[in-house]
């Protein structure tokens, strides 16, 4: 190809490219990269998201949020909530992705079963487990004279508990059809090489179905990470962030702040930081777990 | 390479505009001191009250209680007949949780024709000059108590439709089995406490997993304890001549929920307030520090349960009833819709068989001259005695000291976490304090 062809080709390429790229790009740039770096210009004012006046003070919202014990403790709840969600959620749905793998009776019943909670808004999820724990399940105690401890969003040693119980009952289905799709996208004769080269049940799960599975853990640990650290309608229907504040999130106490509160300009500072802490959080895990994966 | 420089430029420029944009964007609105100047002191326009030639639909944001969804189709109907031109496009949302954003986002985008809130909402939102002024034709039919908590700078900038009691409500059963008689005094109240507590009967009835029940019915025990004698504390509060930290008035008002909570269902923090009505209904306790919106919940779980209703005793024995202006109805300053908003007004104010209609369903009390609820409402009694005796007070007097968004709100989720033991009662207060800037209502 002589020079001039290629230029006219790699020029072609590029307005194809931009093409493609244009409609994503004006929705993106309209929908999140516009408001975000709003929210930035708003994190420096003091503005009460009421008034035309949006006095600017620079870092003091910054400062004013390290010293914040309700914003450290809605960080607190939030990382709490994040890292045993993150765990509690690749481990079952992994769990039981390898069950149903294993072809057991009415499979499809079980995989309907377990998905059918993720198409229930998380709101609605909020109300049943709030029903569930208060009247419901205290039944039972009821029923066979147990003294079971059910109210678990009734105390602030407890609601983390049942929160994780609420979403984990949600959003473990979906996780484990990711899961289970990757299962299935293993060639068999893997496994057939290893049992003649006399490799175990955990030894086969270790040295082939994690490695191979890399891509999907790397999605279903990203994907739940940054889920639960931006938790807040599940929050709004059961608990509302009590009892008192103990199940308070980042995104419940910024919106409380920036909306109810009339505090836009602080409440900005604080959504600042989440997309901060989730755009670290998302980087690291996409690097760290992408050097783990590999193609059959 | 150098189209991706333009590109990256592109980017840049969009960020660094969105940014500057930000900072000069304007609310349309709002206005400057000058504009309210002008509104404030102008002379109200003609009223028209015709039908319109042609289709209006008039956009409306209703904050609703739960006892009041289900009015609009009532106004709908009655709209239809008497203005058929005229279309109400409703947008209800909860009053407590979403009013404020909802305003707060038509703010910056134009507000709607009419809004539907509370009394206190004038406070918030007249200084911002964006409320229509309302004409004497429509503030002549409501009485006079009830203009005054929707006034501002003496005008008045809503129209409020009914009213709320509160109180301590009771079972007339239980208290005439157990010959109980209605407490003035702390050491009374707590007499029935104790008897309740020997013979196995819960004294009050709560469902503290709704933080707001907290918030209302602290602010119940300062309207009686700290705001009756002292009108401005608010202010008082934000000069620093006041604290929470060292009112003993406030801090008693906050012991009260404690006092609540010691004798109340152990579950109060799982409880809603539709199982806290109905265990109240059934007799599993004798009391609930409550508001008239208990009342369509008893009355529907059953129609012939007896109960009346008493200020919550304060340490004086002075202790008045409280009342809640409710729905009130306000208008938009650029509204170009004013003639079918007055329709709308005159509908409102004008149709007995509508109100009548709204109150029997609300369970709540006319604002409305010569307008009675025909339903029986068990408490009526209690009520007309403390109004004959004088012995009932406004909350918006405390509502506008101490702003329920940002400052009342949070300030109850502090008293759940002393509640739980998850903070001392004087971290409590000190938070209180320190939210001093957030109390302001406007």
């Amino acid at each position: 190809m002589s020079k001039q062809n290629k230029t006219n080709y790699n020029k072609n390429m590029f307005r194809q490219y931009l093409l493609l790229v244009l409609p994503g790009f004006i929705i993106f740039t309209i929908g999140l990269i516009i408001p975000m770096f709003m929210a930035i210009r708003y994190s420096f004012t003091s503005w009460n998201g009421m008034t035309q006046d949006k006095p600017f003070v620079g870092l003091q919202n910054y400062i004013s949020l390290m010293r914040d014990s309700e914003f450290i403790d809605a960080w607190w709840f939030t990382l709490r909530f994040t890292f045993f969600n993150t765990i509690i959620q690749n481990v079952l749905a992994l769990l039981f992705a390898v069950a149903l793998d294993r072809g057991i009776k009415a499979q499809k019943l079980y995989r309907t079963a377990f998905f059918i909670p993720c198409l229930i808004s998380s709101v609605i999820v909020g109300f049943v487990w709030l029903r569930m724990f208060s009247n419901v399940l205290p039944a039972i105690n009821d029923l066979f004279g147990t003294h079971i401890n059910f109210l678990l969003f009734g105390d602030g040693s407890t609601v983390l508990s049942g929160l994780l119980i609420a979403n984990n009952w949600q959003w473990m289905g979906y996780w484990m059809l990711i899961y289970l799709a990757g299962l299935q996208s293993i060639p068999a004769e893997l496994y057939e090489a290893a049992k003649v080269d006399g490799a175990g049940a955990i030894r086969c799960f270790s040295n082939i179905t994690l490695p191979m599975l890399a891509p999907a853990i790397t999605i279903c640990v990203v994907g739940i990470t940054t889920g639960s650290l931006k938790v807040y309608d599940l929050l709004v229907s059961s608990t509302k962030g009590g009892p008192g504040r103990a199940s308070t999130s980042i995104i419940f106490k910024t919106y409380s702040t920036a909306i109810s509160g009339r505090k836009y300009g602080y409440g900005s500072a604080m959504s600042v930081t989440l997309v901060l802490v989730l755009l670290i959080v998302a980087l690291v895990q996409v690097k760290g777990l992408k050097n783990k994966e590999v193609q059959a | 390479m150098k189209k991706k420089k333009i590109f990256s430029l592109l980017l840049v420029a969009t960020m660094t505009s969105s940014m500057l944009s930000a900072c000069s964007s304007n609310s349309p609105n709002t206005t400057d001191d000058s504009t309210v100047e002008t509104t404030e002191t102008s002379e109200s326009t003609e009223v028209t009250t015709k039908s319109p030639d042609e289709l209006v639909t008039l956009t409306v944001l209703a904050g609703q209680s739960s006892t009041d969804a289900g009015i609009e189709d009532m106004i709908d109907v009655a709209l239809a007949e008497k203005y058929p031109n005229i279309k109400l496009n409703w947008e209800c949302v909860d009053w407590g949780n979403d009013f404020q954003p909802k305003m707060q986002q038509y703010m910056q985008s134009g507000l709607p024709d009419i809004m539907i809130g509370k009394a206190q909402d004038i406070r918030t939102y007249a200084p911002q000059g964006i409320l229509g002024e309302i004409d004497s034709t429509y503030t002549s039919r409501v009485l006079d108590a009830a203009n005054q908590s929707a006034a501002y700078n003496d005008n008045v900038y809503g129209v409020v439709f009914n009213a709320l009691y509160q109180g301590v409500y009771y079972n007339k059963d239980m208290f005439k089995e157990n010959n109980w008689t209605i407490p003035k005094t702390l050491d009374e109240l707590q007499v029935i406490i104790d008897d309740c507590n020997a013979k196995g009967i819960v004294p009050f009835a709560s469902h503290m997993v709704d933080t707001w029940s907290i918030g209302n019915v602290t602010m119940q025990f300062a309207m009686n304890d700290v705001f009756n004698k002292e009108p401005t504390w608010g202010d008082k509060f934000r000069a620093n001549e006041v604290s929470f930290s060292t009112s003993k008035e406030y801090q008693q008002a906050y012991q009260y929920n404690k006092l609540i909570f010691d004798n109340t269902f152990p579950d109060t923090f799982s409880t809603e307030q539709t199982d806290c009505d109905a265990k109240m209904v059934l007799g599993e306790a004798a009391m609930k520090v409550s508001g008239s919106w208990s009342i369509q919940n008893f009355l529907d779980i059953n129609e012939d349960f007896d109960f009346g209703i008493f200020p919550f005793p304060n340490q004086t024995g002075d202790s008045k009833l409280i009342f809640e202006p409710n729905l009130t109805i306000m208008t938009s300053a650029a509204s170009k819709n004013q003639d079918a908003i007055n329709c709308v007004l005159d509908l409102l104010t004008g149709d007995k068989d509508l109100a009548t209609e709204i109150y029997d369903y609300t369970r709540t009390a006319s604002m409305l001259k010569d307008v009675t609820p025909t339903f029986i409402n068990p408490s009526q009694e209690d009520i007309d005695k403390y109004a004959s005796d004088g012995m009932i007070v406004d909350v918006t007097i405390g509502n506008n000291q101490l702003t329920w968004g940002g400052f009342q709100e949070e300030n109850a989720k502090d008293i759940a976490a002393w509640l739980q033991g998850d903070i001392t009662f004087e971290e409590a207060l000190k938070c209180s304090d320190d939210r001093v800037a957030a109390s302001i209502v406007n």
